[in-house]
């Protein structure tokens, strides 16, 4: 009996869907100037969802978004010049997204900007039970967990709605003719 | 007017309380409010109670609500940035 209490005492975690990695980015955090944390489990998004108005188009939209999804987990750091926080500052992240449970699916680094884009994916079996996102730019470090299943696309095209500028990819030099 | 006086004089003239009068008053104000008013008085305590819980847990949803939005715009933003830069670069 007091085997199988604390059995169910160390699902309690699991079942709560805590975030899939740690998010210890304290030498970033110590380098910022601004940062924002977002820590939401899956009751919080439930109170969250209660609050959303059906009639809003965006807000049906992040409604039918969070219906699989048990967490979402972000930290945001802005930086005042760029070159203040480096690629060893997020090394303790992806050290940890390297595990076999991960798979990194894209890939982007802009070169002459100095930022980059990584979304990896957690999956069990052929379903995705989570998205890890690192986006960096010379002034800003964004890392997201989202524990459970989200349509990457629809997360995608969220951006451009509520307040997000759609982002348009450099444009490529034109050769002088 | 001798009447007159004697009526006032019996009227105005000074009497004793009855015996335990003072004991009476003393132990009623000792036991405080009526059945009636201390229930009247929970009940008020109640409403206020349940109004303040339902306006906190209101406050809550919609500070939730707020925070759920500004997790997804930060995670949104990346993922339409590389979706436009993935499908520009396979054009």
């Amino acid at each position: 009996m007091k085997t199988l209490l604390i059995a169910c005492l160390a699902a309690l975690p699991v079942l709560g869907a805590p975030q899939q990695f740690q998010l210890n980015l304290d030498a970033v955090a110590a380098k910022s100037s601004q940062h924002v944390d977002v820590f939401l489990n899956a009751s919080t998004l439930q109170l969250a969802a209660k609050f959303l108005d059906g009639d809003d188009p965006d807000e049906a939209k992040v409604r039918k978004l969070i219906e699989g999804i048990e967490g979402i987990y972000v930290r945001h750091y802005n930086f005042k010049s760029a070159g203040t926080w480096t690629q060893a500052d997020l090394e303790p992240i992806r050290a940890q997204l390297r595990g076999p449970e991960w798979s990194k699916i894209v890939g982007v680094t802009r070169t002459e900007e100095g930022g980059s884009t990584e979304v990896w994916l957690r999956l069990a079996g052929n379903k995705s039970i989570g998205v890890a996102i690192i986006a960096t730019d010379p002034k800003e470090v964004t890392v997201v967990n989202i524990a459970g299943n989200i349509n990457l696309k629809a997360l995608a095209e969220l951006g451009g709605h509520f307040g997000v500028p759609k982002v348009k990819p450099a444009e490529k030099p034109k050769k002088e003719e | 007017m001798d009447w007159l006086e004697d009526e006032l004089r019996r009227a105005l003239a000074r009497e004793e309380p009855p015996v335990g009068f003072a004991k009476r008053v003393i132990a009623r104000s000792a036991r405080g409010p009526s059945g009636a008013r201390r229930w009247l008085a929970a009940a008020a305590m109640v409403v206020v109670a349940v109004g303040a819980a339902g306006a906190w847990r209101q406050h809550q949803g919609y500070q939730t609500k707020q925070e759920l939005m500004l997790a997804l715009r930060l995670a949104s933003a990346p993922m339409h940035r590389v979706q436009l830069e993935v499908k520009d670069i396979s054009q």
